[in-house]
């Protein structure tokens, strides 16, 4: 008889998520995290939207330690010089508090603490090993030696997955399935930040950028306010960076925190924290096997996450990823049976949900989010044509066709490329 | 801002007797390109002398390297429990 019925190996979004699923349905979890407290290696680069969270616990707004519900969601392209920005600021977010900034290291050890509540075995600052095979099933897990048992693993090791990578369930990590994310916490009061970003004392802003200010480099920024602290960062994808061979990432968060537009934000602010992580892109691509005998891998691990240059998102996926496969491993304990056949209807369950839909309708958008013309071409003729309409030089108007056709010509760039980028934003986005 | 002034800001609790990554200098030498240098935000990997010097101890942990290595040098293991980054904030 195996020790536990399951053991979540991680205890960020997916596997706390998916230990409260089971322990809320008598299962016997136990709950592992290599970090004490659980969740103090995870960095979050996105907003945290808690419809799915709200499933397994209805009163996450009034209890989790939240930062502030996004009001103010803002999309824009930096040039050297120029922002141009979508401020959409709405009473529907205020009504509909889903949104939320988090910063992890608060945010998860409550969530891995909710998990206790409800009846896991919650163990930080233990480093699971290896996993634990016999007859190729997944029999539980290693530490120091010693092997603990369970009718299931769950895998939700985050975006390095070594576990999963060394016992062949994944293949090693490929450039174009992650990004690098790079963070920094900048602090500055509350006040400073509500009167500065026209906020109240709950109400926070969330903000992405595309960086048309980089020679050759597909990045995209991130800019979100907390209670007492900035966080901003900056995505790179790992192939870009490759082919570009000459960037530092740690410089490109440098050049974000510079821009005209980003500095004025932060000033007077202390660099408090600087943290990095990578960001699942690879779509429906990189997505694993899911199961089989014994096991299921959820979340990040999974590369489970949504990102289209302006939208960034993983934890809600998560959140969901990992109920789904609490659920099945409840299904699966009720009828005493985890073999591959029956863990299936993980895969099923992600079907039917948001989670792979998402994917395989966005499965071509990294061809958009990969082309270069979005980051240096379309930012600069935006910049050009809004100079054009907006600036008084002292000479005669064009109109936006005439104004269109010399920017094009400025940029070099041909009629038919534009057309065909912009067929394709459309089609793919 | 330096990027080793902003690592000063990050907590750790460095394992002395454990390096969670290791490289092999004898592949690392014949690395056409060590892009690592490059992808690290971190700066563990720097050139000195022509040379790719390695060091862990700044590590954040965010598997990078794992990825941007393509010639097999890099072997990366999580720390042992509780060692390694320590997010305040995250």
């Amino acid at each position: 008889m195996p020790d536990y019925d399951a053991i979540v190996v991680g205890a960020g979004n997916a596997g706390s998520a998916a230990a409260i699923t089971m322990a809320n349905n008598g299962l016997s979890v136990l709950l592992v995290d290599r970090s004490d407290p659980p969740g103090a290696k995870n960095l979050s680069g996105g907003v945290l939207w808690g419809n799915d969270l709200a499933q397994i616990l209805p009163k996450w707004q009034s209890e989790a330690p939240l930062e502030r519900f996004i009001q103010d969601k803002k999309i824009g392209f930096l040039t050297d010089k120029s922002s141009i920005i979508i401020d959409f600021k709405t009473k529907i977010f205020e009504e509909n508090k889903v949104g939320y900034t988090v910063l992890r290291s608060k945010f998860d050890p409550w969530l891995a603490k909710k998990a206790r509540e409800a009846g896991a075995t919650v163990i930080p600052g233990i480093t699971v090993e290896s996993l634990a095979k016999k007859d190729g099933k997944i029999i539980g897990v290693e530490e120091s030696g010693d092997v603990i048992t369970s009718n299931v693993v769950i895998l939700a090791e985050g975006i390095n997955p070594r576990l999963a990578i060394e016992a062949g369930l994944r293949g090693p990590l490929q450039d174009w399935e992650v990004s690098v994310g790079v963070k920094e916490i900048i602090k500055l009061s509350p006040q400073k930040i509500e009167d500065r970003f026209n906020l109240s004392s709950t109400s926070g802003l969330a903000s992405e950028y595309i960086m048309g200010n980089l020679q050759e480099l597909n990045v995209g920024a991130f800019f979100y306010t907390n209670k007492d602290s900035i966080s901003l960062g900056i995505v790179a994808p790992m192939e870009n960076l490759r082919e570009n061979g000459i960037t530092h990432t740690y410089d490109i968060i440098e050049q974000f925190k510079e821009h005209p537009s980003i500095a004025p934000l932060i000033d007077g602010g202390t660099v408090a924290e600087y943290g990095a992580h990578m960001i699942p892109e690879g779509g429906m691509e990189m997505v694993p096997k899911l199961y089989g005998d014994g096991y299921m891998i959820v979340g990040d691990a999974a590369g489970f996450g949504f990102s289209n240059g302006l939208v960034l998102q993983g934890m809600n996926y998560a959140f969901l990823s990992g109920i789904l496969a609490g659920e099945t491993a409840v299904n699966a304990k009720g009828r005493n049976d985890f073999t591959s056949e029956a863990l299936a209807l993980y895969r099923q369950k992600l079907e039917e949900s948001y989670v792979l839909k998402d994917l395989k309708t966005f499965k071509d958008i990294r061809k958009v989010t990969n082309n270069k013309s979005m980051y240096t071409t379309y930012p600069k003729m935006l910049e050009s044509i809004l100079l054009e309409m907006l600036w008084e030089r002292g000479q005669p108007k064009k109109k936006v066709r005439d104004i269109l056709g010399s920017c094009a010509a400025d940029l070099k760039m041909s009629k038919l490329k534009t057309a065909t980028d912009f067929y394709y934003i459309y089609r793919r986005m | 801002m330096d990027i080793k002034e902003r690592l000063g800001k990050t907590k750790y609790d460095v394992d002395k007797s454990f390096a969670h990554i290791t490289v092999d200098d004898r592949i690392c030498e014949k690395c056409p390109h060590h892009f690592c240098v490059m992808a690290c935000p971190a700066q563990c990997y720097t050139m000195q002398d022509g040379k790719l010097s390695f060091q862990y101890e700044d590590c954040v942990e965010c598997g990078t390297c794992s990825v941007a290595c393509d010639q097999g040098s890099v072997k990366w293991q999580f720390p042992k429990a509780g060692k390694g980054v320590i997010y305040k904030y995250g």
